[in-house]
């Protein structure tokens, strides 16, 4: 009860002067508004990173053509990338349990009838539904046999499918790839369009590898090949195994270049990240500043408020207000304007975070953490630059300050 | 009541030792109303000081309602001051932001226990102080003498041993003067205990017994033989004005 008049004298010295009030609020309200835009957007990443691995495959590891990028799709121009260098992972790499080719275009023209699009073609061996984790919702995969005999069959995803079928059943019905006339066999769940590269996931057509390499692309390369370890613990190490491998193979001694490029779930959490990391290492700049600027700020208003209130500091004295009172009394102001702060700047975090979420990509997502990281920092402020003149107030000497 | 023996108070400033009070020793009993008076360097602050328990003295008791302020640590000393003393001081010391009301009930925050009736003991208070149609105004809305009524009725609400009053007409003008003597000369005559400390020797004869310090000495120790009675100064104040009328 004490404690609760005492504090109210603070509240009332904070409330007669709200101008002074509002400056010594100032820093806190701007470092906590860019610690909770920060961590609203360290808290986005962060789900995105997650889920961006999950569609990757957290024991999944791809080896890509094409060097120099963390993420992506295949570099077309690169043709050194074989099915002999698939086959020699495949029986010199220890621990991964599916290894498997992948034959690529991007932005095949596909044509039914007057109907026509565009999508991202693979051709795959049937393994290829495993190592992603894919499988058909309707018909039948890829299958050994069409592998086998070069089959004029294809999947396709579900965006594929609304493009050209619309409302239709597509299986057993034929479409045209580069001129050469396949029959669908199946349809692709459905997976969105949260792809490492952002595109749409579904527009997509699988072929047997054998009917994409021979009958549409004519090439003798692939484009990447897909691989799960048995043991994500061990993935650095076969990572660094393959390339070691590839450079022999294809004849790479640093520092030239790679020709290959391989993504791990590692790679792609670190591409996530980077996007947002330039603008949360900016207002932990502004944040930390802000803050100690902030209090800086606060202790000097409140020193010069000691200062200026000596005589009623000294009255309070005499009427009975124990050392412990005064300290309370200046220690209150600190820690209310800090709080008030906090409050005040949360809010304004999170509408500026929320404006970043609709005007930029990066993926903003509020939650308590936050406002409580935030009452933590605002209380610590205000206690480290609330204690010094708090303390000069209580030291005062009644007769002294009464004088 | 009061009680003092031997007080001494020296202030050491580098080599300089000055010597305020050199041993003073006197009693006020319970319901007295006694001036102390001396011109400025007697030494007369800083025994209003230490009778305030605001200063402990160099050497000497000072037994206060029977404990000795000179064995108390600062916490109990801020106790001491919030139970047994009220001060009325020159510069009357009001918080300007707050109301009279707010002024009044500044003592009972620090009290042990804030009472439950404490609104009402704030306007009794300022009701015995004339003051009851004042209540919600703050000091820059109310005259000097009004002010410092405000200010007695506060020394009042923790009801304390003694009134201590220094130099409390010093910035007011004859009436409000007059007005704020004829207070303390009524709350003695309810038998409060009032101490006032003045360098005007009409002022002091207000009282009924007058010390006399001098160069940190009792000078004199005296009743006064017939007291000024302040109601009458008023009330002849009030008739020179309406005459000038």
């Amino acid at each position: 009860m004490r404690l609760f008049h005492v504090a109210g004298e603070g509240w009332e010295a904070l409330w007669a002067n709200k101008l002074r009030t509002c400056f010594m609020m100032a820093g806190t309200l701007v470092g906590i508004a860019a610690l909770t835009v920060i961590m609203t957007i360290g808290k986005g990443t962060e789900r995105q990173v997650m889920r961006r691995v999950e569609n990757f495959g957290p024991r999944a590891m791809m080896l890509v053509a094409g060097g120099g990028r963390a993420t992506g799709p295949p570099d077309a121009q690169i043709t050194t990338l074989t099915l002999a260098d698939m086959e020699a992972i495949r029986e010199q790499i220890p621990g991964l349990e599916i290894v498997t080719p992948q034959a690529w275009a991007t932005r095949a023209q596909l044509t039914r009838g007057s109907a026509q699009t565009r999508a991202t073609l693979w051709g795959v061996e049937p393994e290829w539904h495993a190592a992603w984790d894919w499988y058909v919702a309707d018909g039948e995969g890829i299958t050994d046999e069409d592998v086998a005999t070069m089959a004029r069959v294809c999947v396709i995803g579900s965006s594929v499918k609304r493009e050209l079928f619309g409302d239709e059943d597509p299986i057993g019905e034929r479409l045209y790839v580069n001129k050469v006339s396949l029959t669908v066999t199946g349809v692709l769940e459905p997976r969105g369009s949260a792809g490492t590269g952002g595109g749409d996931f579904d527009n997509r057509i699988l072929l047997p590898i054998t009917t994409a390499m021979r009958r549409v692309l004519n090439v003798d390369h692939i484009g990447a090949v897909r691989m799960i370890t048995t043991d994500a613990r061990r993935m650095p190490e076969q990572a660094e195994a393959i390339t070691g491998l590839m450079r022999r193979r294809h004849g790479i001694r640093p520092p030239a270049e790679d020709d290959f490029r391989i993504n791990s779930p590692l790679a792609v959490a670190e591409v996530v990240r980077g996007t947002s990391r330039t603008l949360s290492i900016l207002l932990m700049v502004l944040a930390a500043l802000s803050l100690f600027v902030g209090g800086v700020v606060l202790m000097n208003i409140l020193l010069i408020s000691v200062a200026e209130r000596t005589p009623e500091i000294g009255l309070r004295r005499a009427l009975g207000a124990k050392r412990g009172d005064i300290f309370t009394q200046f220690l209150t102001e600190s820690l209310s304007v800090t709080f008030l702060g906090m409050v005040l700047g949360s809010g304004l975090g999170a509408g500026v975070a929320l404006a970043i979420r609709q005007l930029t990509s990066l993926p903003v997502i509020l939650s308590w953490e936050p406002f409580a990281v935030g009452i933590a920092f605002a209380l610590l402020v205000g206690l480290f630059f609330g204690v010094q003149p708090a303390r000069r107030a209580a030291r005062l000497h009644p007769v002294e300050a009464l004088r | 009541m009061i009680e003092l023996e031997g007080i001494e108070k020296t202030y050491t400033r580098g080599e300089v030792v000055t010597r305020v009070l050199q041993g003073l020793s006197f009693e006020v009993e319970a319901g007295e109303y006694v001036a102390i008076m001396g011109a400025s360097g007697t030494g007369k602050s800083t025994l209003m000081n230490i009778l305030g328990c605001l200063d402990k003295p160099t050497a000497g008791h000072y037994r206060l309602d029977g404990t000795d302020m000179v064995q108390l640590e600062d916490e109990a000393l801020s106790e001491l001051r919030n139970h047994k003393i009220g001060f009325v001081f020159q510069q009357f010391h009001l918080l300007q932001r707050t109301t009279a009301r707010k002024n009044v009930l500044l003592p009972l925050i620090y009290a042990e226990d804030y009472p439950e009736n404490a609104e009402e003991m704030a306007e009794a208070a300022l009701e015995m102080v004339g003051l009851h149609d004042r209540i919600d105004y703050r000091p820059n809305q109310l005259s000097g003498g009004q002010q410092q009524r405000v200010a007695i009725a506060r020394a009042l609400i923790t009801n304390p041993a003694v009134l201590l009053a220094d130099e409390p007409t010093g910035n007011l003008d004859r009436r409000s003067g007059a007005e704020v003597m004829a207070i303390f000369q009524q709350l003695h005559a309810d038998g409060r205990t009032v101490i006032l400390v003045t360098h005007d020797l009409e002022l002091a004869e207000h009282a009924e017994r007058v010390i006399v310090l001098e160069d940190g000495q009792i000078a004199e120790d005296r009743p006064v033989a017939k007291p000024r009675d302040a109601e009458h100064e008023l009330a002849t104040l009030t008739s020179v004005q309406e005459v000038d009328e």
